[in-house]
């Protein structure tokens, strides 16, 4: 193998291990908020982002802001492909989200503001989600 | 006929509009309520943006 073929193979094992790392971190960040949505601190709003019953810190805060904010990335797009609000993009996906996503269990926050316990009983959407 | 004098008299003073400036600044609320036909004809993009960001959306 000639040198440049080496630090060719190095470089591309290295790329290689990061893909893996990122992913491993992503895949960790993700499982952080699903285990604090089991454990009731952390639920769907009906604004359509994440939210934390009662203060909020550390790596877990720092993960719900992130998600979040690449959620508003998504619905500011959709918002200007189909010339509404981001508010309201973000509200239809909320539609969604508290309709199909919440499991029983799991805490959710209408648009009052209040978090509640999802039960057996489906979620009483806001008025202007499409039932 | 006194009387008939003040009553003449009063009728333009009352038919005077008082103008007087507002004592708090004039706030117009800006704030759109979410309609429910906008909703509605977002719901096919909402489930695209879940379902093409999974990440975004843990369970």
């Amino acid at each position: 193998m000639t040198r440049k073929a080496q630090i060719i193979t190095t470089l591309a094992s290295a790329l290689a291990v990061s893909a893996v790392m990122s992913g491993v971190v992503h895949a960790q960040a993700a499982s952080a908020v699903s285990a604090a949505k089991a454990a009731g601190t952390v639920g769907e709003q009906a604004d359509g982002y994440l939210g934390f019953k009662g203060a909020a810190s550390g790596a877990l805060k720092s993960e719900v802001d992130s998600i979040n904010i690449k959620r508003r990335a998504a619905y500011t797009q959709t918002a200007t492909t189909r010339g509404v609000t981001v508010k309201e993009a973000a509200a239809a996906v909320g539609c969604q989200t508290l309709a199909n996503r919440v499991s029983q269990g799991q805490i959710y926050q209408l648009t009052d503001g209040a978090w509640h316990v999802k039960g057996a009983d489906p979620i009483a959407l806001p008025s202007y989600c499409a039932q | 006929m006194t009387k008939g004098i003040l009553l003449l008299s009063a009728i333009p003073l009352a038919g005077c509009v008082q103008l007087a400036a507002p004592e708090k600044p004039i706030e117009i609320n800006l704030n759109i309520n979410i309609k429910q036909e906008v909703i509605v004809r977002l719901q096919k993009d909402a489930q695209d943006i879940i379902s093409n960001n999974p990440e975004l959306f843990p369970k």
